[in-house]
């Protein structure tokens, strides 16, 4: 890195500093506890307005469509928010990463001219993509897209929807020649979720909350001008989108993990008992806490690396894998280390700040959602599938026909 | 030595797994979380099989039959403290005992109209008064502070090693279940065109989590005939059953959940459940740590006796 862009990042640092001194609410993890659905909602999109104004919102989309932060500049940002605990854009994440990658990727003028303003203006997406057959083998998808003139007619069950309650839209993959190879039949289609047809029901964690769905989607009617790259070929547009945005968004993450989250566990581990002790104190807890540490600034130097490797086009085939494996990991190790550190009482918190990172001092909510983690988006055993037979060359697992 | 169940306390295991089904089974437990007063349902059931009768330290038999019932209530998570009735002391007018450590007991005892004593490690006795639930069941699992009220009577090494040792029974119970229950799905889930358990990736974690499970399964045995044989290590050998028990359940647990997928942290699935019900076992009276801590303050530089110990005792 040149000494001139050494001086003008750190110009932006300041900048960026500056701005989250004056906006980052004062109070929110308190005020964001507990609080209903549509308080949620409007907490988070007020804050997108905010980001928005100060360019922050979608630094990482061209700049003609109001993005065009360097992936230098982007680092420094998600770095600087998360220092300054910075509220998290969690309803507008597919939004502004899946959707938009989509579009820019893969969807006509039309459908960007349409969809980037409006995401910019509020315009919530989900993604609906895992079917109750199809999880990590997303392929074998049976809701079907039967087309009649300019209109697809859509029927099928999606599960795993998150989000999929404040949604105005919906990423949608949906089997269109059901007599073809099964990665060869799928299309990719925008649906608006206004569209008559469409049941969402909750469905109750564990946890108490109900953050997915389930989609029942019957009879229901998708113009063709929504459908998102060719017929068929809405596979090979998931692959495209799923991975490219990965290094920036794994690197906020991690960034948060490192402030965020480890000082929360720091936090916890400070806090007298009711003996009087201190889990600080023990020279156990002492270990753990630095191997920790040592792992997630590993983790943080992997995701800078990745983001650079991307901008330079260095990026091998699975780095992306081996970042989202070391996260989901190391993430379900710290979450379980601080609920093992706050005990029995920790298990009776069970309302964390909804705007917050994976981890947010809730601890034992915070490991169970780790497995938000080590499951979705490719779980954490088809990951290693994807490093050993794409990274180290090593034999496909023997298909054991029926 | 003989760590295995007699036939008779194993024949009345399975009456007893039987008995809770045939009441509900699974539904027990969600019956009562939605309507604590329907805590009591499983007490009738267990009552018509003669738990409440049983004197563990009484009898060899009635012993194993104990640790037995315990077993058949883990699996189906039974919201009732089986384990704490049947370790009621003979000497005192209570209808069960828990063992309690640290300044703030705590135990799953909340919404009974019973009577208990305390017992902590070191072997002091106390009555407790089980304070009202503050929260809802579903968050607290029915674990709720206790006031305890001191007692002088001290009680016996057998009696906190028979409430640590049936606790664990309980607790082997739900892994057993936890075990049938991904076995299971991991057979009939198909994706890529086969079941999971084809993939040699899954079976090596079912396998791993399997193997600790059979571990506390005959550490579960050994720590029984200890209290069976009256050694001066009983305590020590429960704490250290404690101990695997718990490591044990996280690695089941977490395999358990990672092959489930999303589906195992939804209410719909028993494993849902049985994870959340587990909590209290797993950390009461102490959780891993502690319980490390404890043996090996206990223990100091001297091992443990476990099965060589030169006596050679029935072995």
């Amino acid at each position: 890195m040149s000494p001139a862009t050494d001086t003008d990042l750190e110009a932006f640092r300041a900048e960026v500093r500056n701005w989250c001194r004056a906006n980052v609410p004062a109070g929110w993890r308190g005020a964001q506890t507990g609080v209903s659905d549509d308080e949620f909602v409007s907490f988070q999109k007020a804050w997108f307005q905010q980001l928005r104004r100060a360019g922050y919102a979608v630094p990482h989309w061209p700049a003609e469509w109001g993005g065009g932060l360097s992936s230098a500049q982007q680092m420094v940002l998600y770095q600087e928010l998360a220092a300054h605990d910075a509220p998290r854009l969690v309803l507008a994440f597919v939004s502004i990463h899946h959707a938009a990658s989509t579009l820019l990727a893969a969807g006509t003028d039309e459908q960007r001219r349409r969809h980037l303003p409006a995401i910019l203006d509020g315009e919530i997406w989900c993604q609906g993509f895992s079917e109750p057959e199809a999880g990590s083998d997303l392929a074998a998808l049976r809701t079907t897209a039967r087309r009649h003139g300019d209109t697809f007619v859509v029927n099928g069950q999606k599960v795993w929807a998150s989000g999929a309650l404040h949604a105005d839209w919906c990423l949608l993959l949906a089997r269109t020649d059901p007599d073809a190879p099964k990665r060869r039949g799928i299309s990719y289609f925008l649906l608006d979720m206004r569209t008559p047809g469409i049941d969402v029901r909750p469905i109750r964690q564990a946890t108490g909350e109900s953050h997915f769905c389930e989609m029942f989607l019957t009879d229901v009617e998708i113009p063709a001008a929504d459908l998102v790259g060719p017929e068929n070929a809405g596979w090979q547009v998931a692959q495209e989108t799923l991975s490219a945005e990965r290094g920036m968004t794994m690197l906020e993450l991690a960034e948060r993990l490192g402030h965020a989250g480890f000082g929360w566990l720091l936090d916890a581990c400070a806090r007298p008992r009711p003996d009087g002790g201190r889990p600080l104190d023990d020279p156990v807890v002492q270990d753990r806490l630095v191997e920790l540490e040592i792992e997630v600034t590993a983790l943080r130097r992997m995701c800078r690396h990745l983001v650079e490797r991307h901008d330079t086009g260095g990026a091998g085939p699975v780095d992306a894998s081996i970042v989202k494996l070391h996260y989901s990991e190391v993430l379900q190790r710290l979450t379980d280390f601080g609920a093992e550190v706050v005990g029995l009482p920790g298990q009776t918190v069970l309302r964390k700040p909804v705007s917050s990172g994976w981890e947010s001092g809730a601890w034992v909510l915070d490991f169970i959602s780790s497995w938000e983690w080590t499951i979705p988006g490719g779980s954490s055993e088809i990951q290693r599938t994807i490093i050993g037979e794409r990274g180290l060359g090593l034999p496909r697992e023997p298909a054991v026909g029926p | 030595m003989n760590i295995d169940l007699t036939d008779e306390a194993q024949e009345y295991g399975r009456t007893a797994e039987r008995a809770i089904e045939a009441a509900g089974g699974d539904a027990l437990v969600q019956r009562a979380e939605a309507d604590p007063a329907r805590r009591g349902d499983a007490a009738a059931v267990l009552g018509e099989l003669g738990a409440w009768d049983l004197d563990p330290l009484g009898s060899d038999d009635e012993l194993e039959a104990a640790a037995a019932l315990c077993r058949a209530a883990g699996r189906w998570a039974v919201p009732y403290p089986v384990a704490e009735r049947l370790s009621r002391p003979g000497d005192l007018h209570v209808d069960g005992l828990v063992v309690v450590a640290g300044p703030a007991p705590e135990a799953p005892l909340a919404g009974l109209d019973l009577r208990w004593a305390t017992i902590d490690l070191d072997g002091r006795c106390g009555m407790a008064t089980p304070r009202p639930l503050s929260v809802p069941a579903r968050k607290a699992a029915f674990v709720t502070g206790l006031d305890l009220e001191p007692l002088d009577e001290g009680g016996s090494p057998a009696a906190v090693a028979l409430g640590l040792v049936l606790g664990c029974w309980t607790l082997l119970g739900m892994l057993d279940r936890a075990m049938e229950l991904t076995r299971a799905y991991v057979v009939e889930r198909h994706q890529f065109g086969q079941p999971l358990s084809r993939f040699q990736g899954v079976q090596f974690q079912l396998t791993d989590a399997e193997v600790e499970r059979a571990g506390v399964e005959e550490l579960a045995g050994y720590a029984l005939w200890s209290i069976e044989g009256q050694r001066p290590d009983a305590v020590e050998d429960a704490l250290a059953l404690r101990l695997a028990a718990v490591e044990a359940a996280e690695v089941v647990f977490r395999t358990c959940h990672q092959l489930h997928g999303a589906i195992g942290f939804c209410d719909e699935t028993a494993l849902s459940w049985l994870s959340r019900y587990s909590q209290p076992l797993r950390r009461l009276p102490l959780g891993a740590a502690a319980t490390r801590d404890e043996l090996s303050r206990r223990l100091g530089r001297r091992p443990l006796a476990g099965l060589f110990d030169g006596t050679g005792a029935g072995w």
